[in-house]
């Protein structure tokens, strides 16, 4: 059996904060949860990239209405957008392209993002890791300086399962884990009544059962997607709106949980005696 | 959660301490360290019965020494070892336990 590849461990002194966010399982609204979250942060006033690490189906261009191919010859990378330096591979690759890459190409691809660009100085750095525990999560937790980490979920059992196998990740590696984010937990209709088609309190108890804090419930919102799909975050387009709200007070929650992790240490050289 | 390793430091080459953060002090041989390597394939030979006739390979012939110890992210160590093998990551509540 030949040795694992080297993992060389990446340097980002400028960066103060790196966020690692989850998810299971696909389509719980990961990228919009990071996107939401990386520009509340921005709004609190603080210098904030945004990676999207899912190198096979990058959404956080079009969540931020970036369109096409960029010209690395006029547009430098990262790109500024809502106050956010962004990188994702969906600048350098048409949506209609398929990726198809092993493990040691998207090791490579995140590391050169990660080290080869001038993100500057920054006071987070929000990573959206692609759905599930593959080669893009074990290179970056393995390689980069993760600060901590949140799982999104929906409430519904089918997603908590999955959830719970990104938090094992976590734990295994050792990252910390804010919390757990429940996305689509529920709408306010018309009537006023909040109502929650995808069942309730998952989120909950899965933090419950895994000892970690419920950071938020996000609910579902039609403007959520409208803006998605335009471009244009709902929690700077609409933040009155109770998800806009939802994430605002996220962000404040998460910059008060990263301020009280310890400095990182990272594990102690070997000394010869 | 295991405790984290406040310094590790290497004796004489023969004894790997480990001084973890909750007091308790680990000093593993490195015959027991290179011979407890998790590896797969470590792990396969070990299985295996011992073949007496087995041409050893040069780096073999050396005493054994530890070259490296390098951290793999917050979780382990990957371990170099002067035979030539380095494909073991050792956790942290691997080491402990040892």
């Amino acid at each position: 059996m030949s040795s694992p590849q080297q993992l060389p461990k990446i340097e980002l002194p400028g960066i103060r904060n790196i966020l690692a966010v989850a998810s299971g399982k696909g389509g719980v609204g990961k990228s919009t949860v990071s996107v939401n979250l990386a520009v509340a942060l921005q709004m609190l006033g603080n210098k904030v990239g945004l990676l999207d690490a899912d190198i096979y189906g990058p959404s956080i261009p079009l969540m931020l209405g970036i369109h096409g191919q960029v010209d690395q010859g006029t547009t430098p990378l990262p790109i500024e957008r809502h106050g956010l330096k962004v990188m994702s591979m969906g600048f350098l690759v048409p949506p209609s392209k398929a990726i198809v890459w092993r493990g040691p190409m998207i090791h490579r691809a995140l590391t050169q993002f990660l080290t080869q660009l001038d993100w500057g100085q920054l006071d987070y750095l929000v990573i959206d890791l692609p759905p599930g525990t593959g080669d893009a999560q074990l290179t970056l937790t393995q390689t980069v300086p993760l600060t901590a980490s949140v799982v999104v979920t929906t409430p519904q059992e089918v997603s908590l399962i999955d959830a719970r196998k990104g938090l094992e990740m976590f734990r295994e590696v050792r990252v910390p884990v804010l919390g757990i984010i429940e996305n689509m937990s529920y709408f306010i209709a018309d009537d006023g009544k909040r109502y929650e088609p995808f069942r309730s309190g998952g989120g909950k108890q899965l933090a419950n059962d895994c000892s970690v804090p419920f950071l938020a419930e996000i609910p579902i919102d039609s403007n959520v997607a409208i803006c998605g799909d335009e471009g244009f975050p709902i929690v700077a387009k609409h933040p009155d709106t109770k998800a806009g709200q939802a994430f605002g007070v996220l962000a404040k929650i998460i910059c008060h949980e990263l301020d009280s992790i310890p400095t990182n240490i990272p594990l102690p050289g070997l000394e010869i005696t | 959660m295991t405790a984290v390793p406040k310094r590790i430091h290497l004796s004489r080459n023969e004894v790997l301490n480990i001084e973890w953060a909750d007091g308790f002090i680990s000093r593993i041989s490195i015959s027991k360290l290179r011979n407890g390597c998790p590896c797969a394939s470590c792990r396969e030979e070990n299985e295996k019965p011992s073949d007496p006739f087995r041409v050893l390979k040069p780096t073999e012939m050396e005493p054994l020494r530890l070259i490296k110890m390098d951290p793999v992210g917050r979780y382990g160590y990957k371990i170099t070892w002067s035979d030539g093998h380095d494909s073991g990551i050792f956790s942290l509540e691997y080491l402990r336990e040892l």
